[in-house]
């Protein structure tokens, strides 16, 4: 038996999928520009290892959907609107979106008509009706120095600092905390620290689905002895390999930890050096948390008594204890507060700064901690220095070279507003898909439809790209070289693999040419020089360069990279404000109460499979074949009450709009709350969510709003 | 009790750290100790003999799970040791499929390499048309399993158990109908596999490969970082 003969190279690079940024090494047909294997790689984060998705979901790479010429919107597809959102008839059912249904609309163009028509679109708002008018979002799947230059072209280019991206969805709340608290985003500890924990709470996330390798160092963990205190609303498998697993009510967290910390108070389990050495504001939360006893609390979070103090006792006895949290803590309208209980769980029992302990939100995409480090953030230039100091203000403008606007510009659920508006006129949207990302997606397609210029840069034609006037094909991350931050602030880089489609163009090229039509040149010899720039305005990245990152990166700070790793763990001594600020939280009501008319509360999230709006995982063939259609999670009392099997077609309605779907009936789930995962277009759990956002972080609430479920009549396919 | 201990390896003096093994002691020296159920990335447990040495014990030692002992002479290129490793190795070999899945693949099958070491053309234990119909199991998106290749080194179960932690693999069956299995022995594809491939990315033969890969010969030309 003789193969077809491939002739293949080994290229390092990192697993474009989640935050963990497992190390990796794709075997490279060159000859025909395609990966054909992906192997584990000695990283930092994952010794070798990989998951579903970094080891066969590689594939979309190569997928005949990808975009390879620019497009301008046809005359006759104007006004704006979406091509394929209903497009799910039963010759299509379901699936990424469609070239067939949308292509119509579009001709090809030439780079420099394309070009042309963005810069004149653009410059031309930002002359008539001033830079605030235009917006920007990023994206967490870009390298650093995208991010970089993107935000750059935004606020040195545009005149506004309108530019955000999908952290805002995911723990813009959590980074409001921890900067509030003890002035940085970043993680205390990284995940394998917790080999060295007592106890770990791991709550609000779902590790093994989402963060698949780093739960496997949790399991390790667990099974040398670490106890993990499990706190969800909905069982994840990490809860297997608990020594605890709490099951509290949607939207109790900040009533559920405030009782933590009474009990750890009343118990004499707090750290009093600590506290007086590292921390301010004792007594406020003191006071606060007085009148959260487990025993008036316990009804409301679902939990008993008995059992909320055990877990306390067993947080507040360790020697180290260490908190990992996600979504479900981030994305309510409390989110802040959330996060704010946990970092005074932790300051409380003097849990930071030594190995086992500290806060670790658990970051979601390959590079939100970099993207967020690199400015693509509203308020802040890179290094998450604010843009309305005067003194930062006035050494960015003369490193790049323009007047910047003095005003914190707006959230991605403020540019959606602005756009609806008609504040914002014009957008340059890079690698997201806030059509099926962002909450109540009904909104979001009036204010795409009503901007007078799109311009949208991806691999694929996403949702989002059918309001574009013009479309610009970018590259995937195994077509680029360049630099990630991964959860533990591993800084990893990741080298050109395979050759962009026909004639799409490295990312990082693109945003530097329309900064040149915009009037606003930026050139650079090749991406370590922007790797350069961006990290000599900053103090985090300011050791670092391509070179000395090498095949297995750095965690920063790291003054020394010629001869150290990096910190694994940070705060040893004193925080970047000097002692934490220990913020009291309230329990407040959710946004959206559940009624007799809409009695269930919708939580949206993931599944192992598949990544965000699907438009990678849904065109590898291993991940929709193991994961083909959406589902709804419902439990087996409340589907009985609703008359509903599993399997069932259901239809799931909230104030904002429906859904048809297939339920699971499963008992992991909480009564009284059913979960849909957000991958699937057909099935859009973001057409049920709730635009409210929390204050502080101005997350939306994706994990908390009122819907209904009904069955659906007998329906022959999907 | 001292940190380390002193011992010869093939007539080299070595210092290691108390409770390193034969097998971590030659490697820091050079010496190449041929393994198959053995990695670096796993706790050793010494199934597939393979890394046999003599050590003046009664019976020959397994390399791998061996402490170094103070004053220990080790042998690792005798007669003996290599009799046995070829002996091993034909026992292995008689009923291997032909061709392994691996090999055909991307061409990294460790017995067949280490046969190949041996200058092992055939072994005397061949049985023909070793039968692997009826023993492959491609129920799984992403593996296929081929028993017949499989040599219980238990590398995939302690990858599944011990690296990933997804308890899923064991072995099932007794004496001669041993074999790797998943949950309850059924079909991969139906059992809770969440297919994260360690079994296959450790597998040393042909037993557990890329699904993808059938059907291509990846020759590797260039390793470039």
């Amino acid at each position: 038996m003789t193969g077809q003969s491939v002739s293949a190279r080994v290229v390092n690079s990192v697993c474009p999928y989640c935050g963990v940024g497992c190390a990796l090494s794709w075997v490279v047909d060159t000859a025909n520009n395609r990966i054909v294997e992906a192997r584990g790689r000695d990283g930092a984060a994952n010794l070798g290892r990989l998951c579903v998705k970094g080891r066969y979901g590689f594939d979309y790479t190569t997928h005949a959907h990808r975009l390879a010429r620019p497009l301008i919107r046809r005359e006759q597809s104007y006004p704006k609107g979406a091509l394929s959102w209903d497009d799910n008839g039963p010759h299509r059912p379901g699936g990424p979106v469609d070239p067939q249904t949308v292509l119509p609309h579009f001709r090809e163009a030439t780079w420099d008509e394309a070009l042309e028509r963005v810069g004149e679109n653009l410059a031309g708002i930002r002359e008539r009706e001033g830079g605030d008018a235009l917006a920007g979002f990023g994206s967490a799947k870009g390298s650093n120095e995208e991010a970089y230059l993107f935000q750059k072209l935004i606020r040195a280019g545009f005149g506004t600092n309108n530019v955000d991206h999908c952290t805002r969805l995911c723990h813009a709340s959590s980074v409001a905390a921890l900067l509030e608290g003890i002035g940085s985003g970043g993680v205390t500890n990284i995940v394998r620290d917790i080999a060295r924990a007592d106890v770990a709470l791991i709550t609000g996330c779902n590790p093994t689905e989402n963060h698949p390798v780093a739960a496997t160092f949790m399991k390790e963990a667990a099974a040398n002895g670490t106890e993990l205190l499990v706190v969800n609303t909905r069982r994840p498998a990490i809860a297997d390999h608990a020594a605890m697993y709490l099951e509290i009510r949607p939207g109790s967290d900040v009533s559920f930890y405030n009782a933590m910390m009474h009990v750890i108070i009343r118990e004499g389990l707090i750290d009093a050096d600590f506290i007086a050495t590292r921390t301010e504001n004792f007594d406020a939360l003191k006071a606060t948390v007085a009148d959260y006893p487990p025993e008036s609390v316990a009804e409301f979070c679902g939990v008993e008594a008995g059992r909320i103090t055990e877990a306390a006792l067993r947080f507040g006895r360790a020697g180290a204890a260490m908190v990992f949290w996600g979504m479900g803590i981030s994305q309510h309208t409390h989110g802040t507060d959330n996060a704010r209980c946990l970092i005074a769980l932790a300051m409380i029992t003097g849990n930071t700064g030594r190995p086992g302990t500290g806060m670790h939100p658990l970051r979601g995409q390959n590079n939100v901690q970099g993207a967020s480090d690199a400015g693509l953030i509203p308020m802040v230039f890179p290094d998450y220095q604010k843009v309305d100091d005067p003194d930062v203000r006035a050494r960015f403008e003369a490193l790049w070279g323009r007047p910047l606007s003095p005003t914190p510009g707006r959230t991605v659920t403020e540019i959606t507003e602005g756009a609806l508006e008609g504040a914002i006129r014009g957008m340059y949207i890079l690698g997201e898909n806030p059509f099926v990302s962002d909450p109540d997606v009904e909104k979001v397609r009036k204010a795409l439809a009503r901007l007078e210029f799109l311009v949208v840069q991806d691999i694929f034609l996403t949702e989002t790209a059918e309001f574009a006037d013009v479309i610009l094909p970018g590259s995937a991350f195994a077509e680029k070289t360049g630099t990630v931050t991964n959860t533990d602030r591993r800084v990893q880089l990741g080298r050109q693999a395979l050759r962009p489609p026909g004639e799409a163009r490295q990312d990082w090229h693109i945003i530097c040419q329309i900064a040149q039509r915009v009037g606003y040149p930026m050139e650079y010899a090749d991406v370590a020089a922007v790797f350069d720039e961006f990290a000599g305005c900053t103090d985090s990245y300011a050791s670092l360069n391509h070179t000395v990152l090498g095949d297995h990166g750095r965690w920063y700070p790291c003054p020394d990279p010629e001869h150290s790793e990096g910190e694994p763990i940070v705060f040893k001594d004193t925080f970047p404000r000097g002692r934490a600020l220990l913020v009291p939280a309230r329990q407040s009501p959710p946004v959206e109460a559940t009624d007799a008319e809409y009695p269930l509360v919708l939580n949206t999230g993931r599944v192992l499979e598949h990544w965000h709006t699907g438009t990678m995982t849904r065109r590898s063939q291993v991940l929709h074949g193991l994961s083909p259609e959406g589902f709804v999670e419902i439990h087996p009392d409340d589907a009985a009450g609703h008359g509903i099997a599993d399997g069932d077609w259901v239809e799931v309605a909230s104030r904002r709009g429906s859904i048809r779907i297939r339920a699971q009936v499963r008992d992991r789930i909480a009564r009284g709350s059913v979960f849909v995962p957000m991958h699937y277009r057909e099935a859009c759990a973001n057409v049920l969510t709730h635009p409210a956002v929390d204050p502080d972080g101005k997350i939306p609430a994706f994990k908390y709003c009122a819907v209904r479920i009904s069955r659906l009549a007998a329906k022959k396919s999907a | 009790m001292n940190d380390t201990v002193s011992l010869t390896i093939d007539g080299q003096p070595v210092e290691v750290p108390t409770g390193a093994t034969i097998w971590d002691a030659a490697r820091a020296i050079g010496i190449d100790i041929p393994v198959l159920c053995h990695s670096t990335r796993m706790r050793p447990v010494g199934v597939c003999r393979v890394c046999v040495v003599e050590t003046g014990a009664r019976n020959l030692q397994a390399a791998c799970v061996r402490p170094c002992e103070q004053g220990m002479e080790v042998r690792t290129d005798t007669d003996k040791v290599e009799r046995n490793r070829r002996m091993l190795l034909e026992l292995l070999l008689g009923d291997y499929p032909e061709p392994s899945a691996r090999e055909v693949t991307t061409g990294d099958d460790a017995l067949l390499a280490l046969a190949r070491d041996y200058a092992l053309e055939t072994s005397r234990f061949h049985r023909a048309g070793g039968a692997t119909e009826g023993r492959r199991d491609t129920s799984s998106p992403v593996i296929v399993v081929d028993h017949q290749a499989c040599i219980l080194c238990d590398r995939c179960i302690r990858g599944c158990d011990e690296l990933q932690h997804n308890h899923v693999m064991t072995r099932s069956g007794k004496g001669a109908t041993t074999h790797i299995a998943f949950d309850l022995d059924v079909p991969m594809g139906e059992s809770t596999c969440v297919a994260c491939g360690e079994c296959q990315a450790v597998c040393p033969t042909g037993a557990l490969t890329n699904r993808s890969l059938q059907g291509l010969r990846v020759v590797v030309e260039e390793e470039r970082p």
